[in-house]
């Protein structure tokens, strides 16, 4: 994921519509190894040993949607729905998109509604949509919540 | 299945900067924020934050012991981040029913810190199969 400095990039050009990114994805053995690792869940897999984490996979479709946005530095996480479809397998394939819901800017803050699906075949194993609140001055100006 | 539980517990995660370096690692989220305590200083925030969606992670671990498969076949999350989570920060998730129905139950989850503030907050749906 790629983060500006602490130069506000102009996001004002993203409509209601656009897809950012549309591309094949897929956990790996050992990507799925690390983030068990890094959220400290070693435990068996409930629908497997080699299922992949459900949260690796919307953090792999929220990274590269947050790459396709450049988001700036500072930016901030403040909303999340999650919907989990179906297990996958480690290094299976994905079907990953990522779509802007919405772009508004309230009290000197953007906001930005972001909703990514990976899906395997014709079922949908996530859907994800992310609010993500960008403040508009220097970053003293950031709200509530938890950075992106 | 049997009558959804009550009430559901997590275990405790502390979280540390060393972990927050973990998680950036295999996110690709490297946002400064997380990771640059000169950077962070000069944001409200006053230090490196844990990323969201880690501690997002704990809620799910919850539900995913909790359900198993059923979490992974149909399972739903919606959470708003109410506070930052800082290195050193010991923070659990939390479920409390609030509905059940023939099809899915209903929780209102929380993952709160050591001070009891809840860091996020979120409603989960499970599907009940028989």
């Amino acid at each position: 994921m790629s983060f500006g400095a602490d130069v506000i990039l102009d996001l004002s050009t993203l409509e209601p519509g656009q897809c950012l990114f549309s591309r094949s994805m897929a956990v790996s053995a050992d990507a799925a190894a690390s983030f068990r690792a890094a959220v400290g869940d070693e435990e068996p897999a409930a629908a497997g040993d080699h299922a992949v984490p459900p949260m690796a996979i919307a953090a792999m479709v929220m990274g590269a949607a947050m790459e396709a946005v450049e988001l700036p530095a500072g930016a901030v996480h403040t909303a999340q729905e999650l919907e989990f479809g179906r297990p996958v397998e480690e290094g299976v394939m994905l079907a990953c998109s990522a779509t802007v819901v919405s772009n508004s800017v309230r009290r000197g803050t953007r906001f930005i509604v972001l909703e990514m699906r990976g899906e395997d075949g014709a079922e949908t194993a996530l859907r994800a949509r992310a609010t993500i609140a960008i403040a508009q001055t220097p970053i003293a100006h950031a709200t509530d919540g938890a950075p992106e | 299945m049997s009558a959804p539980p009550a009430s559901l517990a997590g275990v405790a995660h502390k979280v540390t900067q060393a972990q927050i370096a973990k998680y950036a690692e295999a996110s690709g989220d490297r946002n400064p924020l997380h990771l640059d305590a000169e950077f962070a200083a000069a944001t409200p925030f006053g230090r490196p934050v844990a990323h969201g969606m880690l501690v997002l992670a704990f809620a799910s671990e919850l539900l995913a012991h909790s359900f198993g498969r059923a979490w992974l076949c149909g399972g739903k999350l919606r959470a708003r981040f109410r506070s930052p989570v800082y290195p050193g920060d010991v923070v659990t998730a939390h479920g409390t029913l609030t509905s059940a129905d023939a099809g899915q139950a209903t929780y209102r989850v929380a993952v709160r810190n050591q001070d009891g503030v809840d860091v996020i907050t979120a409603e989960a749906t499970v599907p009940l199969t028989p």
